[in-house]
């Protein structure tokens, strides 16, 4: 009887290795198709799954343009000062239009028409909160809100508690719309498992204290712009996460929470020629691997 | 200026009689250098700001709250982010000078951190009259943003005409211009309010009241007798 119980276990492990095996497999070709069918130049993907423990990649390690991303460093160097007592949430910063180049040390202002949150430029010449700011720099996305809390912390503040942490395929070298330093090749780079490593360390309340990661996640929940990970997901998923948009660029990197089960973190890069314009690719790699998890767990 | 009513409920006080952390910041009658390598002496006397809502209260022109004057973020020490804070008694020149511009341009926004800084915001590098609440950074006249050329010259050439007392910061973006505010200052004034009395300065102290008094003491005694004979040499 012992005996054959065993050995119905081992066959139900060896089929749920097939079937895993064979998850991965129609997951990879359907990422290929959707690349395909998106014209991408370049698509990477990690993801990591609390439930089954499962971890999947694709072009992983390949460095791109962070774009909007890089918000998320920023947020993980506020809270790292926060929690060193450097700043408080309460902290006010002064609103202003003025930065200065990494390049030629130029001054540059931000232009309005270019940014996705015109709220924080109604403050200017006022303060607002370093709460407020990492608000607006997550949820909106706000590039003055981002060069604000820059310019507060520094960016080697924000490297270094990307090393502190181990995260690795993340770097931050500037604020958001430094042209001198775009077109002399500077720019702030991502990979898919760099990112995932950053989202893993805050779902697991490891950055820096259970109190900074949960308000971080908190923000990260309250995100405006879901046409990314969250677009085809089930009604009841909640997903923190942070996108990345430029004209040649679409990211998006965030954990899943889905309701009797443990999360999935999820990072989905892309890179395309402007001329092909934004597409729903990030969308349907995320209804891909969602629905691929959720076979996995059906049998 | 000196008629407004609500301002008599300020306080002076001698920064010499703060404690130590609060004179360590304000550094009172201390020699600073400005951009230019001159050396001047900072303010001594302050009005002390009991709160928020005092602050808000306090007029010390028809148009300038002293709430105004006292705007920073956290680059400011953060013992000067609380109350009560400390500001220059100068502040009152300076509003008086606000006010005549404000007549003659409309109402006008001073930034945050655009009226008084200490020496211990992270925004001194050397002397400046903001350190003297003698200056100011406006961002917007009237609806108008001062982050270009033609505003900020503007408004200069007005401010410029109307007091030959307030110096402008041309536009621009090299240190001592500006590019998105109007910075306006009337130099380093220090004020005595008539309600002082500056024997301390003249008389030195047999015992010095205070610990930063002691180790200053040579310096002053030696600044006393170079300014006033001691009355006992009569």
């Amino acid at each position: 009887m012992k005996k054959t119980s065993l050995l119905k276990t081992a066959e139900v492990a060896e089929r749920a290795k097939d079937s895993i095996a064979a998850s991965e497999v129609s997951l990879y070709h359907n990422v290929l198709r959707i690349k395909e069918a998106h014209d991408l130049e370049v698509l990477g993907i990690a993801f990591y799954d609390y439930e089954t423990t499962i971890g999947w990649s694709y072009n992983a390690d390949t460095y791109f343009h962070a774009a909007s991303t890089m918000k998320l460093a920023v947020l993980l160097g506020v809270f790292r000062e926060i929690d060193r007592g450097q700043l408080t949430l309460e902290s006010p910063v002064h609103v202003r239009n003025r930065f200065t180049s990494i390049v030629n040390q130029q001054p540059f202002m931000l232009a309005l028409d270019r940014d996705s949150d015109p709220f924080v430029y109604t403050n200017l010449g006022k303060t607002m909160t370093v709460y407020d700011l990492a608000y607006q720099m997550i949820t909106t996305s706000s590039n003055l809100a981002t060069n604000l809390l820059i310019e507060v912390i520094g960016v080697p503040t924000i490297q270094r508690s990307l090393e502190e942490l181990d995260i690795n395929g993340v770097k931050v070298i500037r604020g958001v719309e430094d042209q001198a330093a775009f077109d002399a090749g500077l720019s702030n780079e991502v990979t898919a498992h760099g990112l995932l490593s950053l989202l893993k360390i805050i779902s697991e309340e490891r950055a820096y204290s259970v109190a900074a990661s949960q308000k971080m996640l908190e923000i990260m929940h309250d995100q405006q712009f879901n046409s990314g990970i969250p677009k085809w997901l089930p009604k009841a998923a909640r997903v923190a996460h942070k996108t990345g948009n430029i004209s040649t660029i679409h990211h998006d990197a965030g954990i899943v929470y889905l309701e009797n089960r443990k999360p999935y973190v999820l990072v989905i890069l892309t890179a395309f020629d402007a001329q092909t314009g934004r597409s729903s690719a990030v969308a349907e790699v995320s209804r891909d691997i969602f629905s691929t998890l959720a076979g996995i767990i059906n049998g | 200026m000196a008629e407004v009513a609500a301002e008599q409920g300020l306080k002076i006080v001698d920064a010499f009689d703060l404690d130590d952390e609060l004179r360590a910041i304000l550094r009172p009658g201390e020699m600073i250098r400005d951009p230019h390598d001159r050396r001047h002496r900072l303010p001594r006397y302050f009005y002390e700001v009991p709160s928020h809502e005092a602050a808000k209260k306090i007029r010390l022109t028809p148009h300038f709250g002293l709430n105004e004057f006292i705007l920073v973020d956290l680059r400011e020490a953060p013992r000067l982010q609380e109350f009560p804070r400390y500001i220059p008694c100068a502040v009152r020149v300076l509003a008086f000078y606000l006010e005549q511009l404000r007549a003659a341009v409309g109402s006008i926004h001073i930034a945050v951190n655009g009226g008084y800084r200490s020496p211990a915001h992270k925004l001194a590098v050397s002397a400046t009259p903001h350190m003297w609440g003698t200056a100011a950074d406006l961002f917007r006249i009237g609806s108008a943003i001062l982050n270009d050329k033609e505003s900020i010259t503007k408004f200069n050439a007005i401010a410029e005409e109307l007091a030959g007392d307030l110096f402008v910061m041309p536009y621009g973006h090299e240190i001592g211009r500006a590019d998105d505010h109007m910075h306006l200052d009337l130099g380093y004034i220090t004020m005595l309010p008539r309600e002082v009395s500056e024997d301390r300065m003249e008389v030195p102290q047999q015992q010095p009241r205070f610990a930063f008094e002691d180790r200053r003491g040579l310096d002053r005694r030696t600044l006393a007798s170079e300014m006033v004979p001691p009355r006992d040499q009569d």
